[in-house]
């Protein structure tokens, strides 16, 4: 008995050894599953998914794509941190500042001399450390679109980059192509803060100033007071009121896409939609307009690894092939906007889109010192979806510019510990 | 000393409990206590948790943005809740009535909106009333009006928040009214009638009285959904214009969930409690809980 006993265990030891083996072997070699988070539904001409697709057909690996919302992405990635149900890869704007500590250190993997220095500022900066939690992805800057067919019926000839418009003319215009554009408003713009903060950058102001080491609130000045006055003002003359006063889910950009709007105050990440997507009407990109200075907001997405995902060396060897500079030129062809990587430009067949992308091009140089000031302090860690309310109520009428400012300011300056500028 | 009759009746009364017990406290008890607690933290949701006493209720009590959203949940409530009981009582009579046809067809029609996700009614309640590309701003347009300003307008808003939650409830408080309907003997109506009550005398002096239970139940029950109104708002106007449907349920969630300040929304999510629960009180106490 004691023998078979002996044996059997001996059997079973071997048995788990051998599958013990096989199993490692398989995670090691065999086909895996890397699970992505994206930040918005793809659509089938997407330039990241379907870079992944090719990637998954070479390697033999399959994608299994999960889509969760920016601003979910705050409430669920604690959640799944907390469960460790992370993903291996994700697109993310902002987690890896908010949780710099639950991603890999990418700098350890990557050179990221590799990348352009612009991107990885404006992307990939903690601000608080060195640490680079992502990799620059979509790299993307605000821009200005037009509807070309309104602009010929109105009379309007477009501004170009070296005689841009001022927004005394964007006004004047905006007006004339609701008179006579055949357009049902002369202007839309996303409802997004950074869009408006241009216009603010634009007109000499801020969300903050830099006081020694630390900030002081800036927001209520009278030259941005006066900005959010016209900008009301705007909206109660041609532009869709109903976006800005936040009463509707309707995305501006479809107003765009149905020839609705004249001029559309978005940013890049729009141009290969509307590019596959309009047809109907002639259109194009336009310089932003100029106020005190000019101003773009550069912007974008990375990739980040969380430190606890399961499958973290499968996301790593897909980010070093996907940033080898054959397929990063791929998915840029793909994605027809700005290039984060060293040496790979996009170079457009089609003259429109390559005239477009100089535009987009000469727009990275009007970003602003007020704008990077603004993102060092990081300002919205604080408050966001307040100074949008506070937009919000504005815009609707609901308290006055500087009410608006006034209170939002204090707020701000309550939570943050920064004096008060003004 | 307890005989073994009554520690078996013991055992079986624990047992029949527990499965319930189980559920309230996983689903109710637990979450209370632990926003209790947190009320009383500056609990960012995942690793800040510090003890700060009352400051989250002091700040509440002076938070003006606070009552302004209380204030508008009561105005929504009181705006909305006399159609969540009288419309869904006047469909059930209809579909009761030996007078009228294709019973079961209105019946089923009027349920299915019961059946939809708050979410699928949000996106169908924009595609009626989208200012820009609606259907029903464009009727009015075909017919030579004015499209309507729906998401300017605070009042229209409110009241295509409010279209929107009747709409979707009224098939679930017809089946509760219909149930009461016939429960009232039939012998009641046939004495009415020998005495020559009008169809209108009938309705309002035997109908009405003897649902007095059932409405209360309706009432009840619209009022704490009225006040909880959340993923309608969410799916067809977000809060907006400005902040002119942004109800307190919004309000905790923005505060919870957006700004990571889950202290300061369980503090709030407390006092609301309490004052829904007062409410239900004063109406338990006004309509003697629905005893005729």
């Amino acid at each position: 008995m004691k023998k078979v006993s002996t044996i059997l265990l001996m059997a079973l030891l071997l048995s788990s050894m051998v599958f013990a083996a096989g199993t490692k072997e398989a995670a090691s070699t065999g086909p895996q599953v890397l699970k992505v988070m994206l930040s918005e539904e793809p659509s089938s001409e997407d330039a990241l998914l379907n870079t992944m697709k090719q990637w998954a057909a070479e390697t033999g690996n399959t994608l299994d794509v999960m889509v969760i919302p920016y601003e979910d992405q705050l409430t669920k990635f604690p959640l799944m941190a907390r469960n460790n149900d992370l993903p291996d890869l994700l697109t993310t704007t902002r987690l890896s500042r908010l949780y710099p500590d639950e991603f890999l250190d990418m700098a350890e993997y990557f050179d990221m001399s590799i990348f352009e220095p612009m991107a990885v500022e404006i992307i990939v900066q903690d601000y608080k450390s060195s640490k680079k939690s992502i990799l620059p992805q979509q790299f993307t800057i605000t821009n200005v679109y037009y509807n070309k067919d309104a602009f010929a019926r109105a009379g309007i000839t477009a501004p170009t980059i070296e005689k841009p418009w001022t927004l005394d003319e964007l006004e004047k215009n905006a007006i004339l192509l609701k008179e006579k554009g055949g357009v049902k408003y002369g202007m839309a713009m996303d409802a997004s803060r950074a869009r408006y903060d241009n216009l603010m950058y634009a007109n000499g102001g801020s969300m903050v100033e830099k006081d020694g080491a630390g900030f002081d609130v800036a927001i209520n000045s009278p030259q941005n007071i006066a900005t959010l006055q016209k900008f009301i003002d705007w909206n109660n003359k041609f532009m869709p009121k109903a976006i800005w006063a936040g009463g509707t889910t309707d995305n501006p950009a479809d107003y765009f896409k149905n020839g609705d709007v004249g001029i559309y105050f978005s940013g890049s990440w729009n141009y290969n939609s509307f590019y596959n997507q309009i047809k109907n009407f002639k259109w194009g990109v336009m310089p932003s307009p100029v106020g005190k200075s000019a101003s773009a907001i550069l912007g974008g997405s990375g990739l980040g690894v969380p430190a606890k995902a399961k499958n973290k060396d499968l996301a790593i060897s897909f980010l070093k092939w996907f940033y080898t500079k054959e397929n990063f030129q791929q998915y840029l062809n793909r994605d027809k906007g700005l290039s984060s990587l060293v040496g790979v430009t996009y170079s457009p067949s089609d003259a429109q889109v390559a005239e477009d992308y100089k535009v987009l091009q000469s727009e990275v140089g009007k970003v602003t010192y007020a704008f990077s000031v603004d993102e060092s302090s990081m300002w919205r860690n604080f408050y966001d979806n307040e100074y949008r309310d506070a937009l919000k109520q504005a815009v609707n009428g609901d308290l006055t510019a500087a009410k608006a400012l006034n209170d939002f300011a204090a707020l701000l300056s309550k939570k943050s510990g920064w004096d008060l500028k003004y | 000393m307890k005989t073994r009759y009554v520690k078996r009746h013991v055992r079986a009364f624990w047992l029949f409990v527990a499965p319930c017990l189980l559920l309230f406290s996983t689903f109710f008890l637990i979450p209370l206590g632990l926003s209790v607690g947190f009320s009383f933290t500056n609990y960012d949701g995942w690793k800040v948790m510090n003890f700060i006493g009352l400051a989250n209720y002091k700040e509440l009590f002076a938070d003006t943005k606070f009552y302004q959203s209380l204030g508008r949940t009561f105005t929504y409530t009181l705006f909305s809740l006399p159609f969540k009981v009288i419309i869904p009582l006047l469909i059930a009579s209809l579909v009761t009535s030996k007078r009228v046809a294709i019973k079961g067809l209105a019946r089923t029609l009027t349920y299915i909106p019961s059946l939809l996700s708050a979410l699928v009614v949000g996106i169908t309640i924009n595609w009626m009333f989208s200012a820009e590309y609606g259907l029903v701003n464009f009727i009015i347009q075909s017919l030579g009006g004015t499209p309507l300003q729906w998401a300017l307008n605070p009042k229209l808003a409110t009241f295509v928040i409010s279209f929107a939650s009747n709409w979707a409830s009224t098939g679930f408080y017809m089946v509760i009214f219909i149930g009461g309907l016939n429960n009232i003997p039939q012998e009641i109506y046939e004495a009415a009638s020998i005495d020559g009550s009008t169809t209108r005398q009938t309705f309002l002096r035997i109908t009405v009285p003897m649902l007095a239970p059932t409405t209360f139940l309706a009432t009840l029950l619209s009022t704490v959904n009225l006040l909880k109104e959340y993923a309608l708002v969410q799916g067809i106007t977000q809060g907006g214009p400005g902040l002119n449907t942004t109800f307190i349920i919004q309000f905790i969630f923005d505060k919870g969930f957006n700004q990571m300040q889950y202290g300061y929304a369980s503090a709030i999510s407390l006092v609301v409690m309490v004052i829904f629960a007062f409410i239900a009180y004063v109406q338990f106490k006004f309509s003697n809980g629905g005893d005729r």
